[in-house]
């Protein structure tokens, strides 16, 4: 972990598919200990920013640096179905170079698993992938996480865990960039969100007291001003 | 390189054992070798064409497309739920990424071969036992090549619509030189002629292994990237 300056920098990033743009001269940092949040409409170029983020994608123009490693929450568990949520995450583990020190182990019981640690990921509910995606995202413990959509399917008990472990992590010193439509949920968790509209980070503001109306509201008149 | 043979390992150890837990390509590649051995076998006229005439083809053909069926699935499995993207989070090199993956594929088809061959000398009655070590080397050798192009083009056509379809149109071409010379080395081996009769098809095969083996690892990272 760097001692100072910003955790991940994003420089006048764009990124087109074909002809369309879908993100447009997106500027921002993150700084360690802190959680951003990402909020916008469908297609408003969240999910293709985290994936710029994570390394996944090459930008357009632009660029992306970071200081330390990455871990990504996506929308897909990223894993194999045919093995059991222990093999999955022993074979990342191995890929990151990782210790066989019952880390493993200690994520799956922090996140719920214990009980079908040792069934195929094929049989379970996506409540359950989703809190092995976020298992096989820390297995490393990153200095950079970008979660997208990270509360999706999850039951009021799983959410609170997550959300515990988004604050563990920022104290730990973790910048998390997270894109969601849960608002209510996640917004005591981040200091600033940035409003995405039409692939441009339209604004990106100190959460300052808003709770999840203003937010909505805030981004309702950026939009409206985006014309 | 230490690192690099850890994670090679490593990758084809959780394809094996995905394929060993699913056995999809397995069956259906055996299902296949058993189908396309009999159905040569039967579809001759005995008195026209004899079983040294036929078997060296009968063979490949068998191999070739039974191994199609394995490299098909080699990336299919890492378009479910994008573990590709997964693998590229983590600090795994391209490089052993497709040592991985080769070695993953090298032993499924093995296997495949190791199973057919027993048929093949049953269905076509050839007496191998005594040039069995020559014919498994040959063996060998047309697989590395032919593995090394099917994984990288493999990894191309993954993402597209109709990859079942299309890694047969793509890999074919490529596989004429390999596979032409391992029919001809077979039949020579068969029939008990000199080596000095095989040392330009023996050539020619590992002059295909070693040039496609390295254009595919050096344009891997490529086919990776987007």
């Amino acid at each position: 972990m760097a001692a100072e300056g910003p955790a991940v920098q994003v420089d006048n990033v764009s990124r087109r598919f074909g002809h369309r743009w879908v993100v447009r001269g997106v500027s921002m940092d993150v700084v360690p200990g802190e959680a951003l949040m990402l909020v916008g409409g469908n297609g408003a170029g969240k999910t293709t920013l985290l994936r710029l983020m994570a390394g996944l994608l090459k930008p357009n123009r632009g660029t992306i640096r970071y200081s330390g490693a990455v871990g990504m929450v996506a929308h897909h568990t990223m894993m194999y179905d045919a093995l059991t949520a222990r093999e999955n995450l022993t074979f990342f583990g191995r890929l990151h170079g990782l210790p066989q020190d019952g880390r493993v182990d200690r994520l799956i019981d922090l996140l719920g698993l214990t009980r079908a640690r040792d069934q195929r990921i094929a049989t379970y509910s996506r409540g359950m992938l989703q809190r092995l995606a976020i298992a096989r995202a820390l297995l490393h413990e990153p200095d950079v996480l970008l979660l997208d959509e990270p509360l999706t399917g999850l039951d009021d008990a799983a959410s609170h865990t997550v959300l515990d472990v988004i604050d563990e992590l920022k104290h730990r010193g973790a910048a998390l960039v997270i894109a969601s439509h849960q608002l209510v949920e996640l917004i005591g968790a981040v200091a600033r969100v940035g409003y995405m509209v039409a692939g441009r980070l339209a604004a990106l503001e100190p959460i300052a007291g808003l709770d999840a109306g203003g937010v909505v509201s805030r981004y309702r008149e950026l939009v409206a001003g985006d014309g | 390189m230490g690192e690099l043979l850890r994670v090679t390992a490593a990758i084809a150890r959780k394809d094996l054992k995905v394929e060993w837990r699913t056995k999809t390509a397995f069956v259906s590649s055996l299902v296949f070798a058993v189908l396309v051995l009999a159905v040569l076998y039967f579809a001759r006229d005995k008195t026209s064409v004899g079983d040294y005439d036929l078997a060296p083809g009968a063979l490949w053909v068998t191999f070739t497309f039974a191994g199609m069926l394995g490299l098909n699935r080699a990336f299919l499995l890492e378009r479910e739920n994008r573990a590709l993207d997964g693998l590229r989070l983590t600090p795994t090199t391209p490089t052993a990424l497709f040592l991985g993956k080769v070695v993953g594929n090298l032993v499924f088809l093995g296997v495949v071969e190791l199973v057919s061959l027993p048929l093949f000398i049953l269905f076509y009655d050839v007496p191998i036992w005594r040039q069995l070590p020559v014919l498994l080397g040959v063996v060998a050798l047309a697989t590395v090549g032919y593995v090394a192009v099917g994984t990288l083009l493999s990894a191309m056509v993954v993402r597209t619509r109709f990859s079942e379809v299309m890694l047969p149109v793509l890999l074919l071409p490529f596989l004429v030189p390999p596979i032409v010379s391992a029919v001809q080395l077979t039949w020579r081996i068969l029939a008990l002629r000199p080596l000095s009769e095989m040392t330009g098809w023996l050539s020619l095969l590992a002059a295909f292994d070693l040039i496609f083996f390295t254009l595919s690892l050096l344009l891997f990272e490529a086919i990776l990237v987007e």
